[in-house]
């Protein structure tokens, strides 16, 4: 009985309704696409960053994880002691720079050979490996977002380069040029921002990182296979802070308008109300009246949410094809129960108000 | 034979701003069970007011209101809800029908809230009674005045209340309309034995009852025998 009357209270004011479930529908939407667009960049760069297939990363003393917030601190030279380590199979410095240009993309500054000695080599799709100080490698997946052919000139860093080949993408960035013209370009000569190091065998990667931190004392010496549970919003300075506030963003809008919606719903209602009353409703079965059409109404805005997460990301990557959105089970039902939970809340005071109504004062109402 | 109804002294006061206002005042009635009793006064002689204590809607400033043996005025407001849910059936001028349920649910609402389930032999003969057989699937806006009332009163008698408490039922109905009613209600009355309380202004309504009571300035001035 109960849920025949909330379904046709909400069929009622279809307006009211419909304006609900889109108002939780962009909560959900926001939660989903936030913590999707930032777990989605950090998964995607930390398995990128294991792609190169070392074992061991060493950083500055006190470097970030995140490589493009670290500066080139680290002579090259050090690589020469790294690779004299028992354990330690190649060597690769790497220089990391950031491009805001066109996009955001990290760019690894690569010497071929002992990048080649630690990865394996790049798949090649198209063209050649790195020849000349102006060329530059890109990825698959950038090169089919921004439309990008062998021999074109791409303009990055205040630079011009020449796109030499296209390659397999999971090596570490999507952009790869010479260390020697990246290092020439920041001003970092015989500088590295991370060096990756390949083991003799995989089950000395612990005993080589021993070896690396008795050379290196204070460096950041991280197995690769602990980096993905690393790259987590937390670890990042503001992101986590970030994405809690654009959640409490979306929780009060969810909020806002369920406690509007609601409150309106039960001034228009007040006769109704006085009506179960003289039936003999109690508040408890007041309460539940509004707080049950609540949920249907919160419910009917997750699913919407949900869905309407997923249009975002078909058209986001329309329009930006390389951008990660990471869309996990957890959070479409973490987003769920946040709006239901916002919205249960901004309907508790509406629904205890109805509830304490005088039937007589409701009875006569106009 | 016991009252099922019984006011002793029955007084209720409204506040506006610093001045209190009695509505009532000093009313004691006793109606028997099974009785159809009109109540009849000008407007403001307080018998809304009356209404409202007797069925448990408001809570009287002094005096007592025994129905069915339950003193209203030592009742919480959660008592008096059950009691209201038990024992009490009203039907309002304005029908007060919730405008998103058909006649159907509407009257199935009461039952829900009554809380012993949907009786389907009940129901049906209710709702044959009442005429609504072929109109439960119809919302209030297609109704007509004299339907709706109507489904008020299947609603209100729908769970076997001791008492209908009835505030003007006929006041929102054209003259043919409020004859069938009140001729529902005097059948009610005379069939089921079904104790009515009914407040009219209309002289000619007053007359379906039993008896009439007479109120003046929150008093009841004095009772006579209707004349149907």
């Amino acid at each position: 009985m109960i849920g025949h009357m909330i379904v046709q209270n909400t069929l009622h004011r279809p307006v009211r309704t419909f304006i609900t479930v889109i108002a939780v529908a962009v909560e959900v939407t926001l939660v989903i696409m936030v913590v999707g667009l930032t777990s989605g960049l950090l998964s995607d760069s930390a398995k990128r960053t294991e792609g190169v297939g070392a074992d061991i990363m060493v950083q500055p003393p006190s470097a970030s994880i995140f490589m493009a917030f670290s500066g080139a601190p680290m002579p090259i030279a050090i690589g020469d002691k790294l690779q004299q380590l028992e354990y330690v199979q190649a060597v690769a410095p790497v220089l990391v720079q950031f491009n805001s240009v066109n996009g955001l993309d990290i760019v690894y500054g690569i010497q071929p050979e002992t990048f080649r000695s630690v990865s394996g080599g790049f798949v090649l799709h198209d063209g050649t490996e790195l020849r000349d100080s102006n060329d530059i490698l890109v990825d698959d997946v950038y090169a089919r977002a921004k439309k990008i052919k062998v021999g074109r000139t791409l303009h990055i860093l205040e630079h011009d380069f020449h796109v030499a080949g296209i390659v397999e993408h999971g090596k570490g960035a999507r952009l790869f040029v010479l260390m020697s013209t990246l290092q020439e370009m920041s001003g970092a000569h015989d500088k590295a921002s991370v060096f990756f190091i390949k083991c003799d065998r995989s089950d000395h990667t612990a005993a080589a990182a021993d070896e690396v931190r008795e050379l290196l004392p204070h460096y950041e010496v991280r197995p690769l296979k602990d980096y993905i549970s690393l790259m987590t919003s937390s670890n990042l300075p503001g992101l986590g802070a970030f994405i809690n506030v654009m959640i409490g963003i979306a929780v009060a809008i969810g909020f806002l308008v369920t406690f509007l919606s609601m409150y309106t719903t039960i001034i228009e209602r007040t006769r109704e109300i006085g009506v179960l009353k003289s039936l003999g409703a109690s508040k408890t079965y007041i309460v539940e009246i509004i707080l049950s059409e609540t949920t249907l109404l919160c419910f009917a805005g997750v699913v919407t949410g949900v869905g309407l997460s997923y249009l975002t990301r078909i058209i986001l990557l329309k329009v930006f094809p390389s951008l990660p959105i990471l869309i996990t089970v957890k959070w479409i039902f973490l987003a769920g129960l946040i709006a239901i939970l916002g919205g249960l809340l901004g309907a508790t005071y509406p629904a205890w108000l109805a509830s304490r109504k005088d039937p007589v004062e409701a009875l006569a109402y106009e | 034979m016991e009252p099922i109804l019984k006011t002793e002294n029955l007084w209720k006061m409204y506040r506006t701003g610093r001045m209190e206002v009695p509505a009532l005042r000093g009313v004691s009635i006793s109606i028997l069970p099974g009785e159809f009793v009109s109540i009849m006064g000008p407007s403001g002689c307080g018998k809304s007011t009356l209404l409202h204590v007797i069925g448990g809607l408001a809570q009287a400033t002094s005096g007592r209101v025994l129905l069915d043996g339950n003193d209203l005025t030592e009742m919480s407001d959660a008592a008096r809800t059950l009691l209201r849910r038990h024992k009490v059936g009203f039907v309002f001028q304005r029908f007060n029908l919730l405008p998103t349920l058909d006649t159907y649910h509407n009257i199935a609402l009461a039952q829900h809230i009554h809380g012993n389930g949907f009786d389907p032999h009940r129901f049906e003969a209710v709702a044959s009674l009442l005429g609504l057989s072929e109109r439960l699937r119809h919302k209030p806006s297609e109704l007509s005045g004299g339907e709706q009332q109507r489904v008020a009163l299947a609603r209100a008698i729908i769970s076997e209340p001791k008492i209908v408490l009835a505030d003007e039922p006929t006041g929102n109905l054209d003259t043919k309309s409020s004859e069938t009613v009140l001729a529902l209600l005097r059948q009610l009355n005379k069939d089921l034995g079904q104790t009515i309380v009914m407040i009219t202004h209309n002289p000619e309504a007053a007359t379906y009852g039993d008896r009439v009571l007479h109120m003046r300035d929150g008093m009841v001035v004095n009772g006579s025998a209707a004349h149907s």
